[in-house]
Parts: structure tokens; C-alpha cells; sequence
């Protein structure tokens, strides 16, 4: 470098200099005399409830952060802002989830309520939710979607996800034993014996609220791929045919497995999901769980086992077999923000957001025209359900619901009833729906 | 030297460098204490800040409280004023606040709500003890509408009685609206908390980063990893006595502010944390523009740290440059006096020389002058006297021209007078010069010629003898008596067909020269300083002049030498061929094509055959006499040869009657020549041989020159014709002529007037150019025979006068002779005489033969 090239650089070097520091120490040319910093008061707002999650400081939910970003495409989308308003029980003793969103529905508290199968079916039928049919994004929903949150002839609650449950399978421990993955509550059984005569002394590992998808896999195998689904349904609703005698089986199937000691019903009777029994399934203590779809992608659930797991459909006659619970987001008949909120929800279902969330969580999406792949462990369970081969967890044309009766007399036969006990609940349940 | 400016350089910068080092140290510590100073500051500032927006919504919330609390008495007051209690409650519209009133009469364990369903104070649990403004509230619970909620409850007095007991159900939603909507640029995450339960039981909208929100105390412990034991312990004591506390803990890996806030004594707690960023933003920015400060700063020194450093390399580099040049300027300086203190050293040591050599000669004029005057009457004594004063006058000439030469050399002066010339007047004149020289120091002087194949060349005879007598004189000198010398020349391969390349070799077996005097010796003014040279006079200009006239003639010079052995001079030169061939016809006019020469040595023949040939004459050679006659005695042989040229060594002394032989088998017009070495009594020996009288024989000098043998061979037909001897006899005669003279110095024209009056010559002098031309003009035709004029005179110089002469309207003034005779003895003096209309240059002072050879020339050409 020659003298006059460094005579050049130091010169530009000096003015670059100067020209930040007057850029640096330049006002921001308010000359207001009024120094209050204006707060933007008229942003609209959203309440919306849903569950928290019990986090841990390690882990990275999936599921909530593919939600987060489909709430905030909407909130910039429209300018709102979207409040959570958030309840998870502490333990058994406390008021549920859903009784408190029962609760939140009919006192109007909030404007968009994320739902399970049996509240939407009963504040549908209670006709506290907004029918949704009008939605732009409700046109792209798959007819599965559809089917199950019709309420008398309204679409009361949108999901952005097929929820799926299926059996939780510890692969190695399964190979370990030379079994082979079951088809049938037989096959399934002889898993069970094989793993406890093997000194795993509870090979299910389960609790209060998801072994009503053991029963409800067994009850409608049949009805759902039967061929007559309307029709039987149309029998249950008008009480020519009886749930109990659906239900039985499940039941009775249930009823062994907790004989054979093959799951600890004291403890399930007890524990949340996923708290109980998910300690046990990931140190491979507990060889099959049940869980939905999104916890084989959530690091706070199974996201990320040790060892080679796979999701299957229960055991039926059928074959492995999907349980199909449709959840959903609903507004309030009378939300407080209720066009807003609608407005979110359109953008929430949207192929846009969708199509972010699912690539985010690794789900099937409501949308019919949003397809993503799903991870190997999700494949067997994938399968049987793009092969149509599920059973509904929920469905708003029948007229008992499903989900949350199920689930509560599930935790009965836990709790000691009989089997017969239970199907005299089921029939004395049919019989108010009759009234 | 270098290492030591090095090092003293390295010794300047080693503690400037340390005082930079350490000033940009204390800097750097003085912003890092006042960044954290402030960092600190505001830390404090903010901690306080949080202190009082927590204190803010503390009292907001118990503020509420509290305002729901005296609402509840006053409405139990209401209460106790109404008719009917229960209809009053059931009259009651819930609003935001209040969710649900509730009424229990006193005895009784189930009341009745506003909403009109049963109440029973089963539901709730007031074991805590907590007062708000003196009512029990009761733990919080998820109410009927899904939300947290807590009851209070209120006596119902009438006449001092209590009557009922009013529960007033509340929603923790309701205290939302009244709270900001976050703090700290809504980065701090706040909630409330029932202490009892533990249950976060609001998070106010805007606070935090957007999450799930936490469950409970545990669950926020969990999902911030809060596990140390002494500070689980700390917070765990702060909550049993509702104290506030406020701690460091990471949060969702950035370092946060973490807060527990009791409110109501302690019944709720304000939960949350506030990352450090968000509080030290403040600072963190005037912490930056510290930095960039700093940096600018120190942007702007290092900017002007590259400018000094390369201002001082540039000035650095001039003054080295300018060292540099000093140093040539002193060297130089310094080489250019030594050069002069060696010059004049060199000259003052000349000087030395030539005042003793001057003298010395000075003193034997003198002193036999003296001699001289003392033994006049003595002719023989005064023969003597005037020999050596002739000797020691001639050495003072040769001192004199020496000095003129390097002169004349030094300033570029000298001109070279090409004119044809022989190797064999070459050779003579330095043999005539340098052979009574080594004679007389008993020296034996070879002359030797080999493969010359053209010995007439074109170049300055005179520089070329200066050259060789210089050479041979030296050797002379420093050659001790009984020495041999060798003076060669040698014909070496042509580089062109124009010119001759010959080497002049000049040998001896002396003193020898010393290596250090040999880098010198070509240089002007030295001489070689020994015990034995000493004794040794001369310039010291000699090889310096030789070596300068070799190198004007593109020729070369170099010496090997060694002290006690002797020494040897090399000349390489290349000369003109003549191109004037009138030599050839010397041989055809005299019928000569082919000669036979006697000699044993084979070298020799080789030579004369060579020589011979240009002369496109034949050399036929046999060894010795015998075998010569043996070839002459055939009768066809004997006519064959046009001349016979016989090596006298070959010659043995009983062979004198084979020479006659030899003579009678030749015809008798055929020449027989004697090739004598000057060396030894060959010579005297040869004309001792001679005078035995063999018809048409003559001796000729080795070595063998074709032009000598012509010339021999020319006079021996003049000696048979017998004309030579009279005409001979008569030339230089310069009695009866009458010479002008123009010398303004009176000695010289009084020498000049006896020396021709000696010859028999009268002289007329005249004392400048003017009267010279004056006197001529007035002369007579034919008065005088030639003019002799001085150049440098009075009034007139010589060149002026001559053209003044020739321009003379007289007939004779264009023919008459006009001799120069000047000291002016340069060629280019010369010239100039020749231009101005002289006839002849002489050089003074006068070698009268000379003059007396020039005036008959002039005289006869006349």
C-alpha cells in the first residue's frame, strides 16, 4: 500500500467516523412538547382457553410452539391480540379441565375455547357454541372432522389436528420376547402374559383418562368399518340397540387385563396422562402406553425415547385400530369478542396456518389440503388411517356422548364396579338421552 | 554499529511500547470501573424501580381488596337494615367482581345465593386465618364459572347481634382491569399466587413473554429449574413469614430478576421475574455508546498512531537516504583525498625524483663545463668532456620529453601519425638503441621474430618505438649485469586480412617487481622504491606513458612479474597492413622467384619462407653447407636459386673453402647473403670472412626482415656499379650555403652560427618573425639558401612569418626551404609548421646531423 492509498483510507476512515458519531448523536426530531409515550389502547383483544402443560425447563414442546405460531400469524394477520387463559388440574381431586371449560362456556368468560369431544358435544347441545359452518377454512375440513363436531346440524368446534390414539410400543422390548406386534385383544393378552411372566410386572402402563380408548376400540371396531355405521348409529339413537351392548367386550376385555394384573388400576384410577405412566414407558420399565398422536413428536411426552418405539392401533377384532377422538377449537355463542374471534379462528384453521402447524408438530392435519410426513414411529398408525380403517372417540350424531361417559365409567370399573355395573350406567345413560 | 543503533532502537521502543500498553490498560480499567459503575447504578436503580412497581400493584391489589371488604360491610349493614334478608340477596344482580352473594342465617348450616341455589360454608375453607380489612377470605377455588375465586365473608349485625353471615364470592379476573398492562417493556412475567394453595391463580394480561403460563409454585420452580437448596430454603422461610424477596436466577437461560411480593399479609404473592436485559437496558445502552465512544476514540488514536508511524518510516527513510548519501559523499570525499594526498604525495615524490634526476645530469654538464674551461688546451680532455657533457645533456632531453609526453597524454593531446613503416626499421632502430646499452651492462639482448607474415604495416613508427624503448630500456635497467633480455616479436592468428596481430614480448631475467608495485605500475609518477632500483634513475613515466599510447593504439599491455626472477611485458597490438606493394617489384625486377636458404634452424626457415611469400618469392631451405652443395653441385639446381641466404651459425669455421665452393657452383650475379646474430662476435667474425673476398656476398642481420635483404642486396649492386662511395661522401656537405635564422635567444643563435660555420655554412640571424620577412624581402634571389626560423619569438612568431614569406610577391619566396626549429616538439606543432608553409619541423635542441641530413634534402630539392 502506497502512501497516498493510506492517506485515502485514513481520510474515509475519519469521515465514516464522524458520520456515525453525528448519526449517533442525532434526536429523534419529536418536537412535541408532550414527552408521554403513546400506548396503542385500542388493540382488540381474544380470550383463549386452553390446557397449560406442566413444563419442564429442558424440553421443547411441539405441540404448544405449533400453536404459538398460528396464533401469532393470526394476531398479525389481524392486528388482535390473543389472551391465554389457561387451567390444568393439579391432581385427581381437582375440578377437570373440561368441567372448568364447561364452566368458562356457560358464564361467558372467554371467546375461544380449545375442547375435548365430549364438551363440545355437550355445550353444542346446550347451544352455548357458535356454529362454525360459515368459516372460510371449514370448507377445506376432512369429513372425519366434520362428522364428529356436527351438533345438530351446526359445526360447533374446529380442530387443527386429527387426533389420533393408538398403543405406544417399546419395539426392543417386544423383539427381546420374540413377539410379535398384536392384532387382537387375544394376541395382545398373550404380549401381556409373555411380559409379566418375564418379571415386568405391569406391562400397561395407564391412567385415569385414555384407556377409554382400549373399550372404545373394542365397542365400535365394528360399527365404524362395518359398512352400517348410520344405521347402527341411527338404532343407538332411537334405543333399538344398546351402548352396553357395544360396550361390553371393551369392558370385559378391560375388566381381564386388570385381572391379570397387566395394568395397575389403583394407579391408573389416580394418575394424569402421561405423568403416571410416562416415567415407567421411557426408562422401559412399562413396555405399551397409550397417548395420542402428537406426544411421539413432543419432547414432553415421547418425543424422544431411548429406545425403538412404535405406534400401533389397539388390538381388535378388526385388527390394530385408531381411536379417532375429535377435539377442536369453539366460540362462545355469546363471546364477548365474537367477530373477532371468528375472524381468529378462520385464520387458525387455515391451510396457511395449518400447513405451519403441522409441519411444526408432525400431525395429520384437519385440513384435507394439507399433507405432511409424519415421523416412522407414527407409520403403522398412519397407515390404518389413511387405509380408513378407525374408530371415532367422539361423534356428535350420537346422541349419548361418547367420550366423556366412557372415560368417567372406565374410571369406575378402576375404581372397583363390575362390568355390569358399568353397562347399567351405559343403559341408564341411553335412557335419559331418550327422554 | 547496526546492532548497537538496533538495539538503542529497541531500547527506545520497548518502554514507549509499555507506557502504551499500560495507559491503554488503566484506560480500559478506568471504562470498564465506570461501565460498571453504572451498570451497577442502574442495576440498584432498577432494583429500586421493581421495588416500587411491585410495592405499585401491592397496593393496587390490597387496595381492592380492601375496597371489597368495607363494600361488604357496608352491604351487610344493608342487609341487617332489610326486611328480608334473603329476599334482599336473592334481589342481587351479579356483576364482574362480585360473581356470587351468598347468606347464612345465624343457626344455620345452609344459606341461600343470589343465584338461588343452596349455600353451604362446606365449600369453602377459611382455616387460613387471612383477614382482609378484618373479614376471613377464604382459600381461592375454581369457582362456578371456571375462574379463581375467593369468598369473604361478613358479619350480619342488627342491635349489636349477629344475625347472619354474608359470603361474597370474588373472581381474581376482576383485579386484571386494574393492573398495567405489563412493566418493564412487558419483559417481566408476573402472576399472583394464593400462598395457602400455592396455585397461580391470575396472570395479568401483557406480562411476560407469551406461554402457557405455570400450574402452580412447584411448576414455575420446575420450568425454571429453581433446585438450590439455600435459596429453596431462603424463599421457603421468606413465604412462612410473608416477607418479600428478591433474587438472581436464570430464567429460560437468560439471567433474570426473580420476585415473591406478599400481598394482603401474605394471603397472595405477586410471583414473576424480570430478565436482567430488560432491567439494565438503560444501562446496557449507555454502556454501549461508552464503548463506541471508547472505540471511536480508539479508532481514531490507532489512525493517528498509522499516520505518525508512517510519517516517521517516511521521514526515517529520508534521512537514511540522506545517510546513505553522506556516506558515498564522505567516502567519496574521503577516496578523492586520498587520491590527492596520493597524487600529491606521488608528485612531490616526483618532484623529489626529478630534482635528482635533473640535478644529477645538471651537475656533470656543470661540472665538466668547469673541467672544460680549466683543461682547454687539452683536446683530448676535451673531447672527453664534451662526450659526457653531450651524454648527460641527452638524458636531460629524454627527461624533459618524458615529462612532455605524460603531459600531453594527461590532457588528451596526443595525436598518432599513421605512416608506413617495416618491422625491420622497427627493429633496427631499437636494436641500434638498446644493444649498446646491454652491451655496456654486459647484458646479452635476443631479438627474435617469429610468424610475422607481412612486415611493411601502416602506424605511428615513433609511439611504437617510444613503446619498445621505453620496455627495453627499463629491462636494461633493472636488469642486473650479466642479465639477458629478451625482445620478441610474434605474429598471432589474424582477426582480420587487413591487419596484423602481432605480440611484442620484452623479457628479462632482473630484479623483478613486487606485487603491490604492480598494481601500480602504469600509473604516472611511481617508480619502483628499492635498495637496488634506487640507484636506478628515471621519471617513473615511462610505463604510464607506455601503457597510455598502447591503449590509444586499441592495444593491450600487461606484466607478470616476480621479484628476483624477472619480468615479462606483453603489447598486443594490431597494425594496419600497407596496401602499397611496390616491394614485390624490387624481386621480379631483379629476377628473383626463388631463393634457398641454409640453416639448421627449422623455426628460422619456417619464418623467412613466410615473409618471403608475400613477396611471392619461393624459400627453399636445406640444413647445412654440405647438403647445400650437394644439391648445387647438380648442375640444373645451380640455376635454379636467384639467391642463397646462409645462417652464419650454420657456417663452420673449416668451411670457408665450401663457401667458395658454393660460389663458383652458383652464377655469380646470384647474391649469397649471411643471415648474423647481432649477439656475440658474429657479426665481426662475418666481415672478417667477407674481407677473405668472395664476390657478391653480403651479411644480414638477424633477424631476417625481407626490406633488410632488399636493401642489402640494392647496396651490394650499388657497391658493384661503384658510384655510392662519392655520392655518399658528398651528401651533408653544407659548405658554400647561406642561411637566414630567425632565434630570438642569442645562445642558441650563437650555437647555431658556430655549428655552421663548423660545416662550412653561413647563418644570418635575425631576432623575430618581422625582420626575418623584412630581411628575406630585401634579400637577393638566391642569396640565401633556406631560412631557419624559430616559432615562438617577439613581435612575429615563425608561423605568421612563414606565411608572410610565402606570401611574398617573389619568385623564390614559394620555393625557398623554410626549416623549423623550435622547442615547440609536439606533432600537432608540427602540423601546424607544415600548414603555415614550413618545409620541415625540427625539434630542438638541434642533432646537428640531422639538421645537416634535413638542410641537404631541402638544399637539393631546391
Amino acid at each position: 500500500m502506497n502512501k497516498e492509498s493510506v492517506k485515502k483510507f485514513g481520510v474515509f476512515c475519519l469521515a465514516g467516523l464522524a458520520a456515525v458519531s453525528i448519526a449517533a448523536c442525532k434526536g429523534n426530531g419529536d418536537n412535541s412538547k408532550n414527552i408521554i409515550i403513546s400506548e396503542d389502547k385500542t388493540k382488540r383483544v381474544i380470550n383463549l382457553f386452553s390446557p397449560m402443560e406442566k413444563t419442564r425447563p429442558d424440553a421443547d414442546n411441539v405441540a404448544r410452539t405449533a400453536a404459538d405460531k398460528t396464533i401469532i400469524l393470526a394476531e398479525e394477520k389481524l392486528g388482535v391480540s390473543v389472551q391465554y387463559n389457561t387451567y390444568t388440574a393439579e391432581n385427581y381431586q381437582d375440578k377437570t379441565y373440561d368441567d372448568v371449560a364447561l364452566d368458562r362456556v356457560r358464564s361467558n368468560m372467554d371467546d375461544i375455547y380449545l375442547l375435548n369431544p365430549d364438551t363440545i358435544q355437550i355445550l353444542g347441545e346446550e347451544n352455548l357454541l357458535m356454529d362454525l359452518s360459515g368459516l372460510e377454512s371449514a370448507k377445506n375440513l376432512r369429513d372425519v372432522v366434520k362428522i364428529a363436531n356436527i351438533v345438530d346440524g351446526k359445526l360447533v368446534a374446529i380442530p387443527q389436528e386429527v387426533v389420533a390414539y393408538g398403543l405406544f410400543i417399546n419395539k426392543d422390548m417386544f423383539d427381546q420376547y420374540n413377539l410379535s406386534l398384536p392384532n387382537t385383544p387375544e394376541e395382545f393378552l398373550e404380549c401381556c402374559r409373555v411380559f409379566k411372566e418375564n418379571g415386568i410386572e405391569t406391562p400397561i402402563g395407564a391412567n385415569r383418562w385414555w384407556l377409554e380408548t382400549f373399550v372404545l376400540a373394542q365397542a365400535y371396531a365394528d360399527l365404524y368399518n362395518g359398512g352400517n355405521t348410520e344405521a347402527e348409529i341411527a338404532a343407538l339413537n332411537s334405543g333399538e340397540s344398546k351402548y352396553s351392548d357395544y360396550m361390553r367386550e371393551g369392558f370385559e376385555f378391560l375388566q381381564e387385563l386388570i385381572d391379570c394384573g397387566y395394568i395397575d388400576a389403583k394407579k391408573a384410577y389416580v394418575s394424569e396422562a402421561i405423568e403416571g405412566e410416562g416415567a415407567d414407558f421411557l426408562s422401559q420399565k412399562t413396555p405399551i402406553v397409550m397417548a395420542y398422536w402428537g406426544a411421539a413428536n413432543a419432547e414432553t411426552a415421547y418425543g424422544n425415547p431411548d429406545f425403538n418405539m412404535l405406534v400401533i392401533g389397539f388390538p381388535s377384532k378388526r385388527g390394530q385400530m385408531p381411536v379417532v377422538p375429535i377435539t377442536g377449537f369453539a366460540i362462545g355463542a355469546d363471546a364477548e369478542h365474537a367477530e373477532d374471534a371468528k375472524k381468529t379462528l378462520d385464520i387458525l384453521v387455515s391451510d396457511e396456518a395449518l400447513q405451519i402447524y403441522s409441519e411444526t408438530n408432525k400431525v395429520i392435519s384437519s385440513s384435507k389440503n394439507v399433507e405432511v410426513e409424519c415421523i416412522p414411529a407414527l407409520k403403522p398408525l398412519n397407515n390404518r388411517i389413511n387405509e380408513n380403517v378407525y374408530v371415532l372417540g367422539s361423534n356428535a350424531s350420537m346422541k349419548l356422548e361418547q367420550w366423556g361417559n366412557t372415560c368417567l365409567i372406565v374410571r369406575k370399573l378402576l375404581n372397583g364396579a363390575t362390568v355390569e355395573a358399568c353397562m347399567a350406567e351405559f343403559d341408564r345413560l341411553q335412557q335419559e338421552t331418550l327422554k | 554499529m547496526k546492532k548497537e543503533k538496533n538495539r538503542s532502537r529497541s531500547d527506545k521502543g520497548m518502554p514507549l511500547l509499555l507506557s502504551i500498553v499500560i495507559v491503554f490498560s488503566i484506560l480500559g480499567v478506568v471504562v470498564f470501573s465506570v461501565s460498571h459503575k453504572i451498570s451497577k447504578e442502574m442495576t440498584a436503580s432498577a432494583v429500586q424501580n421493581l421495588n416500587e412497581s411491585l410495592d405499585l400493584i401491592e397496593c393496587t391489589i390490597e387496595a381492592i381488596f380492601n375496597k371489597e371488604a368495607e363494600f361488604q360491610k357496608l352491604m351487610a349493614q344493608e342487609i341487617a337494615l332489610a326486611s328480608d334478608m334473603e329476599a334482599y340477596i336473592c334481589s342481587y344482580q351479579n356483576n364482574q367482581t362480585m360473581v356470587k352473594v351468598s347468606l347464612i342465617c345465624t343457626g344455620e348450616t345452609v344459606g341461600i345465593s343470589n343465584t338461588g341455589e343452596a349455600f353451604s360454608q362446606a365449600e369453602l375453607d377459611f382455616s387460613s386465618g387471612k383477614k382482609i380489612e378484618g373479614l376471613p377470605i377464604s382459600k381461592t377455588y375454581i369457582n362456578y364459572m371456571g375462574a379463581w375465586a375467593y369468598t369473604m365473608k361478613c358479619p350480619v349485625q342488627k342491635d349489636g347481634q349477629e344475625v347472619a353471615v354474608l359470603y361474597i364470592e370474588y373472581t381474581f379476573d376482576s383485579l386484571d382491569k386494574s393492573l398495567p398492562n405489563g412493566f418493564y417493556n412487558q419483559k417481566a412475567m408476573l402472576y399472583i399466587m394464593d400462598a395457602e394453595t400455592e396455585r397461580f391463580v391470575l396472570k395479568p394480561k401483557g406480562m411476560g413473554v407469551r406461554d402457557a403460563g405455570h400450574l402452580n409454585l412447584e411448576d414455575f420452580y420446575r420450568a425454571n429449574d429453581i433446585y438450590e437448596e439455600d435459596l429453596m430454603t431462603e424463599v421457603t422461610k421468606c413465604l412462612e413469614n410473608n416477607k418479600n424477596i428478591l433474587y438472581y436466577h436464570k430464567v429460560l437461560g437468560e439471567n433474570a430478576l426473580n420476585y415473591m411480593w406478599a400481598v394482603n399479609d401474605g394471603a397472595h404473592y405477586l410471583i414473576g421475574y424480570v430478565p436482567i436485559e430488560a432491567i439494565q437496558q438503560e444501562g446496557d445502552t449507555v454502556n454501549q455508546n461508552i464503548y463506541i465512544v471508547v472505540a471511536v476514540m480508539l479508532v481514531a488514536f490507532f489512525l493517528c498512531c498509522v499516520l505518525y508511524y508512517f510519517s516517521q518510516r517516511q521521514q526515517n527513510k529520508i534521512r537514511k537516504e540522506r545517510e546513505i548519501e553522506r556516506e558515498i559523499y564522505n567516502k567519496q570525499l574521503a577516496e578523492a583525498l586520498q587520491a590527492a594526498q596520493i597524487a600529491s604525495n606521488s608528485k612531490t615524490m616526483f618532484l623529489s625524483n626529478m630534482s635528482h634526476d635533473i640535478r644529477t645530469p645538471m651537475n656533470a654538464v656543470l661540472g665538466f663545463t668547469t673541467l672544460l674551461a680549466k683543461d682547454a688546451e687539452n683536446p683530448e680532455k676535451v673531447r672527453e668532456y664534451t662526450k659526457k657533457i653531450t651524454a648527460s645533456g641527452q638524458h636531460l632531453l629524454s627527461l624533459i620529453n618524458d615529462i612532455l609526453d605524460v603531459s600531453k597524454i594527461e590532457s588528451g593531446k596526443v595525436v598518432l601519425t599513421m605512416e608506413e613503416f617495416t618491422l625491420n626499421d622497427l627493429v633496427s632502430s631499437v636494436d641500434a638503441i638498446i644493444r649498446p646499452m646491454a652491451n655496456n651492462r654486459n647484458q646479452t639482448f635476443y631479438v627474435q621474430v617469429t610468424g610475422i607474415q607481412h612486415e611493411y604495416l601502416v602506424g605511428d613508427e615513433t609511439r611504437i618505438n617510444q613503446i619498445l624503448i621505453n620496455l627495453l630500456s627499463n629491462a636494461v635497467k633493472y636488469t642486473p649485469e650479466g642479465g639477458d633480455i629478451w625482445f620478441r616479436i610474434i605474429g598471432l592468428k589474424q582477426h582480420s586480412s587487413q591487419f596484423e596481430h602481432i605480440r611484442i614480448e620484452v623479457e628479462d631475467n632482473g630484479y623483478g617487481m613486487t606485487p603491490e608495485y604492480l598494481t601500480t605500475i602504469f600509473d604516472a609518477f611511481t617508480r619502483a622504491e628499492n635498495s637496488t632500483t634506487n640507484k636506478v634513475q628515471g621519471t617513473g613515466l615511462g610505463m604510464a606513458i607506455t601503457k597510455n599510447i598502447v591503449e590509444l593504439m586499441g592495444g593491450s599491455i600487461d606484466v607478470v612479474s616476480e621479484v628476483d626472477k624477472g619480468s615479462i611485458f606483453r603489447v598486443e597490438l594490431e597494425l594496419r597492413i600497407s596496401e602499397n606493394e611496390t616491394y614485390k617489384q624490387f624481386w621480379k625486377e631483379n629476377g628473383i622467384s626463388r631463393i634457398l636458404v641454409v640453416s639448421s634452424d627449422t623455426e628460422e626457415c619456417a619464418n623467412i619462407s613466410l615473409l618471403m611469400k608475400e613477396s611471392e618469392v619461393d624459400a627453399e631451405s636445406v640444413p647445412n653447407l654440405q647438403e647445400t652443395l650437394v644439391l648445387l653441385r647438380q648442375k640444373h639446381n645451380a640455376l635454379r636459386y636467384q639467391m642463397i641466404l646462409i645462417d652464419w651459425e650454420t657456417v663452420k669455421t673449416d668451411e670457408i673453402a665450401s663457401l667458395r665452393e658454393l660460389r663458383e657452383l652458383v652464377s655469380e650475379g646470384v647474391p649469397i647473403l649471411f643471415g648474423v646474430s647481432c649477439t656475440g662476435n658474429s657479426v665481426e667474425e662475418a666481415q672478417h670472412e667477407e674481407i677473405l673476398g668472395i664476390p657478391n656476398t653480403g651479411i644480414l642481420t638477424k633477424p631476417f626482415f625481407v626490406s633488410a635483404c632488399q636493401e642489402k642486396i640494392l647496396d651490394m649492386h650499388m657497391q658493384q656499379n661503384g658510384s655510392n662511395t662519392a655520392e655518399s661522401a658528398e651528401r651533408n656537405n653544407l659548405s658554400g650555403l647561406h642561411f637566414l635564422a630567425a632565434e630570438d635567444n642569442d645562445i642558441n643563435a650563437e650555437i647555431l652560427i658556430e655549428i655552421l660555420s663548423i660545416e662550412g655554412a653561413a647563418c644570418e640571424v635575425v631576432e623575430n618573425g618581422r625582420m626575418v620577412v623584412e630581411r628575406f624581402a630585401s634579400a637577393v634571389k638566391g642569396e640565401f639558401d633556406a631560412i631557419l626560423m624559430d616559432v615562438q619569438m617577439p613581435v612575429m612568431n615563425g608561423y605568421d612569418a612563414t606565411r608572410a614569406i610565402r606570401a611574398l610577391p617573389r619568385e623564390d619566396a614559394v620555393t625557398i626551404p623554410i626549416i623549423a626549429m623550435t622547442a615547440n616538439a609536439f606533432a600537432e606543432d608540427e602540423k601546424e609548421a607544415l600548414e603555415a608553409g614550413m618545409n620541415i619541423h625540427l625539434a630542438k635542441p638541434i642533432d646537428i646531423e640531422l639538421l645537416k641530413k634535413v638542410i641537404y634534402q631541402c638544399v637539393q630539392k631546391k
